[in-house]
């Protein structure tokens, strides 16, 4: 079957909400930030761009792409995919992840101004 | 995904939204509340604030005298009923502690009782210096300044330390209520206070782990063979000390979020420390943790070996226990965050199908991430009361239940088997060898032959005097493949008795210390 960027990021949409921890910070701002975050250092990884991982803070989210784009070596049409459909793909991905975990979560909690 | 109706609560209509069927991977269409009072005419299963801060995360701490102030029954029962062990020689689950608050303290107060209790106490103990004091419902409804209190003794005993949660029973829906104040609590009044000796160039808290039957043990093996220093855990097996210099650390390594990730967001906000969520159950799942933990570091390698090493010894006897355990139809109901640890790993790797999430006092971000791992198919319910269990049980016919005591003598009466989720039945059930001991617990519950023993009626049954002796194996490699039964290369579980006192004695690598963060 053709993978496109709508079903590639379908596949790693299902990965993600079945294998991490990191988009369910409890509240969404910080989600938001996560999913920025890890998105875009995982979007650089694949797409063999340099990677900011100076500080503590980004260090942390390079390891969770790092490892995240690990463990997509289980998808073998993503080595075949090029840069601009990662990026689209990608794109795509963060928006599902905001849509599901942050602007239509029915998690209540996510709009809570203190931790 | 529609919202699910038990039957036996149509006449609590707001229960309604708190149970969901999952049918497909969208968490907006539904979402069971969570982390809300109960509702009156539901009888719930869960515990109180107090219990949530002293009994699930002040006690596990070792080197303190864990006073109550309060009834003697409240100190009682939040007494020795979790195994979270420690080495030194289990201080804090021997001995409990309470100023026995009677009804002349309420009417006339109880500071003074406190500080007799405190000062006797400490001298009851002398090579103990440091104390933690739960408030409870009596004590915070008259008012009493255990503050104050604890002031005055550090004054007059300046070798002694003393923490102060005031987290009364009726401070929150939940046990959840209690965590999240004592997180604060402890952030607040004791961190930054202690300088730590850094022996590494990595540095973490391990904050969530409560060494239930050695499980922080199992886990500081791998990091200290990783030659990452464990600044302090929170709290089990931590030291209160230790919990003081938290401030130090690199990367704050979160195992449960739900007990404890206010202390990690607090520690990220003031201190720039990140908070990194990992699974400490389930082959691929700690694959993955120790991973990244070595990417964050730069020492990949180190969690590698590690990793093999582990696995070729443990593999094989979990494969002996996950091809007997396959579609055997199990509910997962922990209190809060071992549904999510465990939904979808205990599918991938031991083959059961998870026909049930539940959680006590687990908030909506716990069941979003239930459901996400668990299968369609499965019902999520928030806080369930015992007919809700009951129903749930006789719908579902699950093999096993994996819950608390309380729902798991239930469980037991209707001939359903149940494994402690809290305390372990023979745990530690983190780390490798840890998983293999879980299957191995899982596979014994399912087979017991008691269970099909116990379904018997000698009232009305035949009761067969030939066919009696059955043994679990006989059970489960009725209908096994020759080739699964003959291999030569899956057994059973060889482990010893006890895992973890070995690692105890054990001696670690030394790696010579670069001066900061090598990979940085």
């Amino acid at each position: 079957m053709e993978i496109t960027t709508e079903s590639g990021k379908d596949a790693l949409m299902n990965y993600i909400m079945k294998n991490c921890l990191w988009q369910f910070n409890s509240r969404g701002w910080d989600r938001k930030l996560q999913n920025e975050n890890i998105i875009e250092k995982a979007t650089q990884i694949l797409c063999m761009e340099e990677t900011t991982k100076e500080s503590l803070a980004d260090r942390c989210y390079w390891a969770e792409a790092q490892q995240l784009v690990n463990e997509w070596e289980c998808f073998s049409w993503l080595k075949a995919m090029n840069s601009v459909d990662i990026k689209t793909m990608m794109g795509k991905l963060k928006e599902a992840l905001d849509y599901q975990l942050i602007t239509n979560s029915l998690n209540e909690e996510l709009k809570n101004p203190n931790y | 995904m529609p919202y699910h109706q038990f039957e036996c609560s149509k006449c609590i209509p707001e229960r309604i939204k708190h149970a969901v069927d999952k049918t497909k991977n969208d968490l907006t269409e539904a979402l069971p509340l969570g982390y809300l009072n109960t509702i009156p005419g539901t009888l719930s299963e869960r515990g109180c604030a107090y219990c949530g801060a002293k009994h699930v995360i002040g006690t596990p701490m070792k080197d303190v005298i864990h006073l109550s102030h309060g009834p003697i029954g409240c100190t009682y029962d939040t007494w020795q009923t979790k195994r979270y062990i420690s080495d030194n020689d289990n201080f804090q689950i021997k001995y409990t502690f309470a100023s026995d608050m009677k009804e002349k303290h309420i009417v006339f107060g109880a500071e003074k009782v406190l500080k007799n209790n405190i000062i006797e106490a400490f001298k009851a103990f002398p090579k103990i210096k440091r104390m933690t004091i739960y408030q409870t419902c009596a004590s915070a409804l008259i008012g009493d300044d255990i503050k104050a209190i604890a002031n005055e003794i550090m004054d007059e005993m300046p070798d002694v330390d003393i923490f102060v949660c005031n987290s009364p029973g009726f401070a929150g829906p939940s046990q959840s209520g209690g965590h999240h104040k004592i997180n604060l609590a402890w952030v607040n009044d004791k961190v930054g206070q202690v300088e730590p000796k850094i022996t590494s160039d990595y540095v973490i808290n391990y904050v969530g782990e409560y060494n239930i039957q050695g499980d922080q043990e199992v886990m500081q093996d791998y990091f200290k063979r990783m030659g990452i220093q464990i600044l302090s855990t929170f709290t089990g097996n931590g030291s209160y000390d230790d919990l003081r210099a938290m401030h130090r650390a690199q990367l704050n390594v979160l195992e449960c979020a739900r007990s404890a990730e206010y202390i990690c967001d607090e520690l990220r906000k003031r201190y720039g420390i990140p908070r990194m969520d990992i699974d400490g159950f389930g082959f691929k799942a700690l694959t993955s943790s120790l991973r990244k933990i070595g990417l964050f570091f730069g020492i990949e390698d180190r969690a590698e070996a590690i990793i093999e090493e582990e696995t070729k010894r443990w593999k094989p006897e979990l494969d002996w226990y996950a091809a007997r355990l396959q579609g055997k139809k199990i509910c997962l109901w922990p209190g809060g965050s071992k549904l999510w640890h465990w939904a979808h790993i205990i599918h991938e790797e031991m083959g059961l199908e998870v026909v049930s999430v539940y959680t006590k006092f687990g908030h909506q971000g716990d069941m979003e991430k239930g459901i996400s791992r668990c299968e369609a198919g499965a019902l999520a319910i928030d806080d369930p009361n015992e007919l809700e269990s009951l129903e749930a049980m006789y719908k579902l016919k699950p093999d096993l239940i994996v819950t608390g005591k309380r729902p798991g003598e239930v469980a037991k009466k209707i001939r359903v088997p149940y494994l402690n989720a809290h305390a372990y039945h023979n745990g530690p059930y983190k780390g490798f060898e840890g998983w293999v001991r879980f299957a191995r617990d899982i596979y014994n519950a399912v087979y017991s032959p008691i269970h099909k023993l116990s379904l018997t009626d000698i009232s009305k049954d035949e009761i067969t005097t030939d066919k009696s002796f059955v043994t679990r194996q006989m059970l489960s490699d009725d209908q096994l493949d020759e080739s699964i039964i003959n291999s030569e290369k899956l057994h059973e579980y060889t482990g010893e008795f006890d895992s973890v006192k070995k690692l105890r004695r054990k001696e670690y690598p030394q790696y010579p210390m670069k001066g900061k963060l090598a990979a940085v």
